[in-house]
C-alpha cells in the first residue's frame, strides 16, 4: 500500500521538476530594444493592466517605460523620469547611461539584467526602463500601491502597550521593527515562495542572539516549500512545522511589533509574510503560547497571577465539562450531599443522560461562537439574542437541560477566551470533546487517560528542535523564571536556552535599583 | 546505538523515583502494618540502604562499561552463551515484574471505580497508552516524568495538609513498643520495592552527565524514603491501628477527608496522582523490556517491538491472577524473601560485578607476570 | 511509522465505542441518607433506608418558590433479611432505582440488635466501598425503622437531624471509623450515642418531632451492655479528653443560689503509674470557664469570691468524675476511658503482662484526681 503511493509520489516530484527545469535559467536581456518589447509583451500577453510607454530620452536613445497601473506612483514618474529624461540634452551624443545617472531624481534604482529580474521588479511595483542598445535596464523604485494604515491589532488587544500593529505590507512591518531595534544587528533575509504569487518572506533575526543553525534550518525548509501559491503566513506554518498530525501550533502567530520584537530579543526568529499582518515566530514553546506581550509592561506580581489564571482557565475550559460528566455519572459520592440533591433534583426530568446533555450543549455553543465571528455586525446582535435563548432559561424551562449544565457550558465558554492567544486556544477547545467522551465512558480515570495522552503527545513534539514542554521538560531551572511565573524583570538576566549555542546574557546582573544601606 | 535519545541525570533520578513511588504510596503502609505495627514509619529507614546498594552496583558496573546496558555487558562478562542465558532470566524477571503492575493497577482500577468495567478495557488502554509513549522513545518519558512530578508533588502534599486536622499523635505511641524487629521485618516487604532500583542500569548508559547519575540515582533513593516515611507517618497517625483494614489506606484516608463539609471525598487527587505515578512506572519497565528485548536479539532498532511486547505484558497482566486471594499468596511469598525484584535489582547484578572483577584481577596479574 | 499510528487510533476508538459499563445516571439512582437497622422478632435484620426522592423542576410552572417549609422529602422503604446484603437484595426488588450508598451519612442500629453484636454487621459498611467513614453511627432505644420515620418539621430529613444532633458534640460523637478504632482497640470496649423519639409537641401530628440524643450506650466487644446517663456521658468524655460543651452548675454553700458557668477550654491527661503490683492513674483537668448566670449576691469581682468559685467548679467536676468513675470501672467494668491505651502508651513493656487480665485489674486501678479549673471572665455585666 505504502510503496504504491511511495511510486506515485516519486511521479508527481519527477513530473514537477521537468515543469520548472525550463524556468531555471534566467535569460538575459537582449541589446535591442525591440527584441525585448517582444519578449516582454509576448509574456505580458492579455495582461491590461500593463502600461508600456515608449519615448525618446534627449532626441537621442529610444526608450521604453514599462510599468503596471496602480502600482506606481504615476506622478512621481511623471515629474521625475520623464520630464527630466525627455528634455533636450545640453551637450550633444551624451551617453544615456550617464544621462540617467545624472538627471533621474529617484532614489532606488537598480539595474536588471535579465527577464526573471525583470518581472520581479515589475510585480512588487517597480516601473522598468529600457534603454535601446543597452543591455540593461533599470527598475525604478517607485513602486506605490494602496495599503491599509497602521492600525491597532484587533486580534490581540491590551491595556496597556503599543498600540500599533503590523500590516499587510512587508516592507511597512519591516519598518515597523527595525524603528524599534535600531542596531544594524537586526538582519532580514529575504526569499520568494510560490510559483505564481512569488510571495516575499522574510526571515528576521538578530546575528548573535539567533543560532545560525537555526537560522539555516528555518530558511532550508522555506526553501523547500515548493507550491502555487502563499496567501497567508498559515501555509508557511503549517509547512514548516516538526509534526503537522498536532493539533497544537508549533510556531507563534502575532500582530504586534512588540512582541516580535521581544521574541528576536530573546534570539528567536521571526518570519514576515508579505500580505498578512500575522508574522511567525519560531522556535515556541508551549509555555510561550500562554504569555501575552502585556505580562512584561505591568507589575510582575500582577502578570505571575494572570498566567496563573489563564491556566486555571485552560484547565476549565479542557476539563470542565468532562470533569461534570464523570461527576455526575461516575463518582456520586464525590459531591458534598446537600449540593448532590439540588442536583439529582434539577437532573431529574432531562431525558438525555449527562454526557449526550453536555454533547448537545457544548456543540451548541461552538456553533454560536462561529456563527458570531462569521456574521455580518447587523446580524450579531440578533445571534446572541437567540443563543441566550438556546443555552440559557429558555432550554432549562423546556425541561431538555438542566441548570447546572447551563452553567459549565457558560463557564467553559469563558474559560477558553481568557487564553490570549486564539491558536493555542483552539486545541483545547477541540480536545474538549474527546475529554468528554472518555468522562463519559470511564469517569475520571477516563480524563485521567486523556490528560496523560495529551502530555504524552506534547512530550514527543518539537519546535525546530526545542521540545514542546521545555523548559518544564526538560528542566531548565534558569527559565523557569518566565514561564509559569514572570520573575521581576532585575531577575530576567538570562535568555531562554533554545538550540545550539546562544549569548546567555541579556541584561548586566545588578538592575534592580540601588538602595543606600542605612536608609 | 540503538537508542539515540538522551536524557538527563535529573530526568533518570525522577523516571526512577515515579517507578517505585507509584505503587508504594497506596500499597506499602497496610502490607507493613502487618509486621510493623505503630513503627511503619521507621522501615523505610531500615530498606533504603538496599536501595542504595542495588543503585551502587549499578553504577560500579557503568563504569566498567560505559555504553552498555546490563543485556549487553553480561555477554562480555560471562561469555556469550552464558551472558545470553543471564539475559533471558534477568527479561523473563522483567516481563513478569511489568505484567504484575499491570494486574495490579487492573485490579485497584476496577476495584476502586469501575467495578463493571471489562478489565481488559482498562488494561488494554493503559498498555496503549504506555506502547504510544515508549514508541516515542526515552526522551519522551523522561519529559513526562518530568511534567508529572511537580503536580505529583503538589497533590501529595495537599492531601497532607488536608489531613492535618484528622491526626492524633497518640496513635503513634508507643514507638517501637516490641523493639526494632518490627519495624525490620516489616522493612522486608519493601525490599521488594527498593530492589526496584536496579532497573537503573537500562537507563545509566544514556546520560547527557554521565558523572551525575551515580548521585542522582541516590538522591532519589533518599527521596523515595523520605516520601515513603511521610507517608507512613501521616497513615499511622489518621488510622493507627484500623490501617491493616484498608487495601489502600491513603485513597482510604483521603475518602475520610472532610473540611467544612465541602472538601470531602477527595480521592480523585490521589487517583490522579497514582495513576499519573503508575502510567510512568509501567512505561518505565516496559522500555526496559522493549529494549532489553532488542538488546538480546541483537536488533538495530526497537520499535518494531513496542506493540508486540505491549500485547505480551498486557495478556500476562490480565491472567497474572485469579483472584485476590491468589494475588496476596504471591505478594506474602514475595515479602517472605522469594523477591524476583531482588534477583535482578541485586543479585544478577552483584554477580557479574564479582565475576568482572575477579576477571579484572586476573587480567592485571597476568599483566603483572608479563612484564615481570 | 504511519501504520502505528492508525492502529494506536483504531484502539482507541475500538475502546471507546465500547461503552458505559458503570454509568449511573442520577435519574436512576436513589440517594440514600440513612439507614436503620432493627432486629425482628423472628432474628432476621431489617434495613431500613431513608431515600430522598427527587422532586424534579418540572410542573408547577408559576408556583416554583412556595416550596412546602422544611420539605419532607423522603421516601422509607425497608427490606429483610438473615443478613444484611439479603436484607438489601430484597429491599432491591421492591425499589425500582438502583441505591446510591455513599451519602449515606447517619447508621442507626436498634437496641436489640446491638445487644446481640454490632460488629458482624457493620463489616458490610466497611467492606462496601460506598459508605462513608465518616458517616455517624446511633443506637436507637425503640426500632430504628421508627425513627427513619419521623418527619422533622424543619431539616429535610430525619437523618439529617441526627446528623446535626452529632455534630453539635454535645454528647457522643461516634463515626464509623471511630467505631472501628475502638472495636480494634486494646480494652475492646466502646460507646455509641443512644438516641430516643421526642414527644411531639400537642397539637402537631404524631410524627412531627425528631429523634435526640440524650444517653450513650456502652458496648462491650461489639455488644451492647448497658446504657448510661447524659451527665455521666460528660463525665466519660472528660476522661477521654473529648469535652466541648459543658455547662456547670455550682451552689456555693455560703451564697443563696445558683452560679452557671460554661466551659470554653477542657483538657484532661492520664497519667499512669505502675506501683509493684498495683496500677495507678492520676487525672488531670484543667479547665477555663467563663460565668454565664449569677443567681447569688455574690460580687464575683472580688478576688476572694473568685477563688471560692474555683474551688467549687473544681469540685463539681471531680464529683461528676467520681460518679463517673464509679459507674463505668465499679458497676459495668468496661474500659471505655482508654485506661488500657494510656497504659499501653506510657509503659510498653509492662503492659504485656497486664494486658492478659486487664478486664479483672481494671476495677482494682487506683484514680486521683488533679482539677485545677479556673474562671476565666465573668461577664459583661451584672443585674445592679
Amino acid at each position: 500500500m505504502s510503496r504504491v503511493f511511495n511510486r506515485r509520489k516519486l511521479k508527481f516530484n519527477q513530473k514537477n521538476k521537468e515543469q520548472q527545469d525550463d524556468k531555471l535559467v534566467p535569460k538575459p536581456l537582449y541589446p535591442n530594444l525591440d527584441q525585448n518589447l517582444e519578449v516582454l509583451h509576448f509574456l505580458y500577453k492579455d495582461c491590461s493592466d500593463m502600461v508600456f510607454r515608449s519615448f525618446v530620452i534627449a532626441d537621442q536613445t529610444k526608450a521604453q517605460l514599462i510599468y503596471i497601473k496602480g502600482m506606481s506612483n504615476i506622478e512621481e514618474m511623471d515629474s521625475n523620469v520623464l520630464t527630466p529624461l525627455i528634455q533636450k540634452a545640453d551637450q550633444q551624443s551624451i551617453n544615456p547611461k550617464t544621462l540617467i545617472e545624472q538627471r533621474l531624481s529617484v532614489a532606488e534604482v537598480t539595474r536588471i539584467e535579465s527577464f526573471d529580474a525583470c518581472i520581479d521588479q515589475l510585480s512588487i511595483g517597480n516601473p522598468i526602463l529600457l534603454l535601446e542598445g543597452n543591455q540593461q535596464g533599470f527598475a525604478l523604485g517607485l513602486a506605490k500601491w494602496e495599503k491599509r494604515g497602521v492600525e491597532e491589532p484587533s486580534g490581540e488587544l491590551v491595556v496597556r502597550g503599543p498600540r500599533e500593529g503590523f500590516t499587510e505590507s512587508a516592507g511597512v512591518n519591516t519598518s515597523l521593527l527595525r524603528r524599534k531595534i535600531r542596531s544594524p544587528q537586526l538582519k532580514m533575509k529575504t526569499l520568494k515562495v510560490g510559483r505564481y504569487t512569488q510571495t516575499t518572506i522574510m526571515i528576521t533575526y538578530i546575528e548573535g542572539l539567533s543560532d545560525k543553525t537555526l537560522i539555516e534550518e528555518i530558511s532550508q525548509r522555506i526553501k523547500r516549500i515548493d507550491i502555487d501559491g502563499i496567501l497567508e503566513s498559515g501555509y508557511i506554518e503549517e509547512l514548516i512545522q516538526d509534526n503537522s498530525y498536532s493539533p497544537f501550533p508549533q510556531v507563534l502567530v502575532t500582530e504586534r511589533p512588540d512582541t516580535a520584537v521581544s521574541n528576536l530579543l530573546e534570539g528567536r526568529v521571526v518570519i514576515i509574510v508579505d500580505g498578512t499582518p500575522f508574522v511567525l515566530v519560531a522556535p515556541t514553546t508551549f509555555y510561550s503560547l500562554f504569555q501575552s506581550g502585556e505580562d512584561y509592561y505591568h507589575h510582575f506580581m500582577i502578570s505571575t497571577a494572570t498566567r496563573w489564571l489563564r491556566f486555571l482557565f485552560l484547565f476549565i475550559s479542557l476539563l470542565l465539562p468532562s470533569f461534570y460528566i464523570a461527576i455526575i455519572t461516575y463518582h456520586q459520592e464525590m459531591v458534598p450531599t446537600t449540593l448532590l440533591l439540588t442536583m439529582v433534583d434539577s437532573r431529574e426530568a432531562v431525558p438525555f443522560p449527562a454526557l449526550v446533555e453536555a454533547l448537545l450543549m457544548e456543540i451548541t455553543f461552538e456553533g454560536l461562537r462561529e456563527a458570531g465571528l462569521r456574521l455580518p455586525k447587523q446580524v450579531g446582535a440578533a445571534v446572541s439574542i437567540v443563543g441566550a435563548l438556546v443555552i440559557g432559561q429558555a432550554a432549562v424551562d423546556a425541561g431538555l437541560v438542566s441548570d447546572p449544565m447551563v452553567m459549565v457550558v457558560a463557564l467553559t465558554g469563558i474559560a477558553s477566551f481568557t487564553i490570549p492567544r486564539y491558536n493555542i486556544a483552539i486545541p483545547f477547545r477541540m480536545l474538549r470533546f474527546p475529554m468528554m467522551l472518555l468522562a463519559g465512558t470511564f469517569g475520571l480515570v477516563g480524563i485521567m487517560m486523556g490528560l496523560l495522552a495529551i502530555l504524552t503527545h506534547m512530550s514527543t513534539l518539537r519546535s525546530f528542535g526545542v521540545p514542546y514542554l521545555s523548559p518544564m521538560a526538560p528542566m531548565k531551572g534558569k527559565d523557569m523564571k518566565d514561564t509559569l511565573i514572570r520573575a521581576p524583570l532585575w531577575k530576567l538576566n538570562t535568555r531562554p536556552h533554545l538550540t545550539g549555542e546562544y549569548n546567555e546574557y541579556r541584561q548586566d546582573s545588578d538592575q534592580k535599583t540601588f538602595r543606600r544601606q542605612g536608609r | 546505538m540503538i537508542e539515540k535519545g538522551k536524557i538527563s541525570a535529573l530526568q533518570m533520578g525522577i523516571l526512577m523515583y515515579h517507578a517505585i513511588i507509584a505503587t508504594g504510596i497506596l500499597f506499602i503502609p497496610s502490607t507493613v502494618y502487618e509486621a510493623a505495627k505503630q513503627d511503619i514509619w521507621i522501615s523505610p529507614i531500615w530498606a533504603c540502604p538496599l536501595g542504595l546498594l542495588s543503585v551502587y552496583i549499578a553504577y560500579k558496573l557503568h563504569t566498567l562499561y560505559p555504553n552498555n546496558t546490563i543485556i549487553q555487558y553480561s555477554e562480555h562478562i560471562l561469555g556469550t552463551l552464558l551472558g545470553k542465558l543471564l539475559g533471558f532470566v534477568l527479561l523473563l524477571l522483567l516481563y513478569t515484574s511489568a505484567s504484575v503492575m499491570i494486574w495490579q493497577y487492573g485490579e485497584f482500577v476496577v476495584s476502586e471505580f469501575l467495578p463493571h468495567t471489562p478489565k481488559f478495557v482498562i488494561i488494554g488502554m493503559m498498555v496503549l497508552l504506555c506502547a504510544f509513549a515508549v514508541h516515542g522513545g526515552l526522551e519522551v518519558i523522561g519529559r513526562l516524568a518530568e511534567m508529572v512530578v511537580p503536580i505529583f508533588f503538589l497533590l501529595f502534599f495537599i492531601i497532607i495538609i488536608l489531613l492535618l486536622p484528622d491526626i492524633e499523635i497518640k496513635r503513634m505511641l508507643p514507638v517501637m513498643e516490641n523493639g526494632m524487629m518490627p519495624s525490620i521485618k516489616g522493612s522486608v516487604t519493601l525490599y521488594t520495592w527498593f530492589a526496584q532500583f536496579g532497573i537503573i542500569y537500562f537507563f545509566l548508559p544514556f546520560l547527557t552527565n554521565r558523572e551525575k547519575g551515580m548521585k542522582s540515582g541516590m538522591f532519589s533513593v533518599l527521596i523515595v524514603t523520605f516520601t515513603l516515611m511521610l507517608t507512613n507517618i501521616i497513615i499511622i497517625l489518621v488510622f493507627g491501628n484500623v490501617t491493616e483494614n484498608f487495601n489502600a489506606p491513603l485513597m482510604s484516608a483521603t475518602r475520610y477527608i472532610s473540611i467544612a463539609e465541602f472538601l470531602s471525598h477527595l480521592e480523585a487527587l490521589v487517583m490522579a496522582i497514582w495513576l499519573a505515578g503508575t502510567f510512568i512506572k509501567i512505561c518505565v519497565f516496559y522500555y526496559a523490556v522493549v529494549l532489553g528485548t532488542a538488546q538480546w536479539l541483537n536488533l538495530s532498532n526497537y520499535h518494531s517491538l513496542v506493540l508486540p511486547v505491549g500485547l505480551l505484558i498486557g495478556v500476562f497482566g490480565m491472567q497474572a491472577f485469579l483472584n485476590s486471594a491468589e494475588a496476596a499468596e504471591h505478594f506474602r511469598i514475595v515479602s517472605q524473601g522469594f523477591m524476583d525484584t531482588l534477583v535482578y535489582g541485586v543479585i544478577i547484578p552483584m554477580f557479574l560485578f564479582f565475576v568482572a572483577y575477579i576477571r579484572k584481577l586476573r587480567i592485571f596479574k597476568q599483566k603483572g607476570r608479563r612484564e615481570r | 511509522m504511519r501504520c502505528t499510528k492508525v492502529i494506536y487510533f483504531i484502539g482507541i476508538i475500538f475502546f471507546l465505542l465500547t461503552g458505559c459499563w458503570d454509568r449511573k445516571e442520577t435519574n436512576d439512582l436513589w440517594v440514600v441518607t440513612g439507614v436503620g437497622l432493627d432486629q425482628t422478632k423472628g432474628g432476621e435484620v431489617e434495613v431500613t433506608v431513608e431515600i430522598h426522592s427527587p422532586s424534579g423542576n418540572e410542573g408547577d410552572g408559576a408556583g416554583g418558590e412556595g416550596n412546602q417549609a422544611g420539605g419532607n422529602k423522603t421516601i422509607l422503604q425497608t427490606g429483610k433479611g438473615v443478613s444484611i446484603p439479603k436484607a438489601i437484595e430484597d429491599l432491591d426488588t421492591k425499589l425500582p432505582r438502583e441505591i446510591l450508598w455513599s451519602h449515606t451519612e447517619a447508621i442507626v442500629i436498634n437496641k436489640e440488635l446491638a445487644e446481640t453484636g454490632i460488629r458482624e454487621e457493620l463489616d458490610f459498611f466497611i467492606r462496601h466501598p460506598e459508605p462513608r467513614l465518616r458517616s455517624y453511627v446511633f443506637i436507637s432505644e425503640g426500632n430504628a425503622k421508627d425513627i427513619m420515620a419521623l418527619l422533622p418539621p424543619l431539616e429535610r430529613s430525619s437523618s439529617e437531624v441526627l446528623i446535626e444532633l452529632a455534630k453539635s458534640e454535645i454528647l457522643m460523637k461516634v463515626t464509623l471509623f471511630d467505631l472501628m478504632e475502638m472495636l480494634k482497640g486494646e480494652s475492646g470496649a466502646s460507646i455509641l450515642p443512644m438516641i430516643d423519639i421526642l414527644p411531639p409537641e400537642e397539637g402537631k401530628q404524631p410524627l412531627e418531632t425528631i429523634a435526640y440524643i440524650n444517653r450513650s450506650a456502652i458496648l462491650e466487644h461489639g455488644r451492647m451492655i448497658g446504657t448510661i446517663t447524659d451527665r455521666l456521658t460528660r463525665g466519660v468524655l472528660w476522661f477521654r479528653n473529648e469535652i466541648k460543651e459543658s455547662t456547670v452548675t455550682v451552689k456555693p454553700e455560703e451564697a443563696d443560689g445558683l452560679i452557671s458557668m460554661k466551659l470554653i477550654k477542657g483538657r484532661t491527661e492520664l497519667i499512669p503509674k505502675i506501683d509493684g503490683n498495683q496500677l495507678k492513674m492520676t487525672v488531670k483537668v484543667e479547665t477555663i470557664d467563663d460565668v454565664i448566670q449569677n443567681k447569688t449576691n455574690w460580687d464575683l469581682k472580688n478576688m476572694e469570691k473568685h477563688k471560692m468559685l474555683e474551688k467549687e467548679l473544681a469540685q463539681k467536676i471531680e464529683m461528676r468524675l467520681t460518679d463517673t468513675l464509679e459507674m463505668v470501672q465499679k458497676e459495668m467494668e468496661v474500659d471505655i476511658i482508654d485506661f488500657g491505651e494510656t497504659f499501653r502508651q506510657k509503659h510498653p513493656d509492662k503492659w504485656k503482662s497486664i494486658k492478659r487480665d486487664w478486664k479483672e485489674r481494671f476495677p482494682s486501678v487506683e484514680v486521683t484526681f488533679e482539677i485545677k479549673a479556673s474562671v476565666l471572665r465573668t461577664g459583661q455585666g451584672s443585674i445592679p
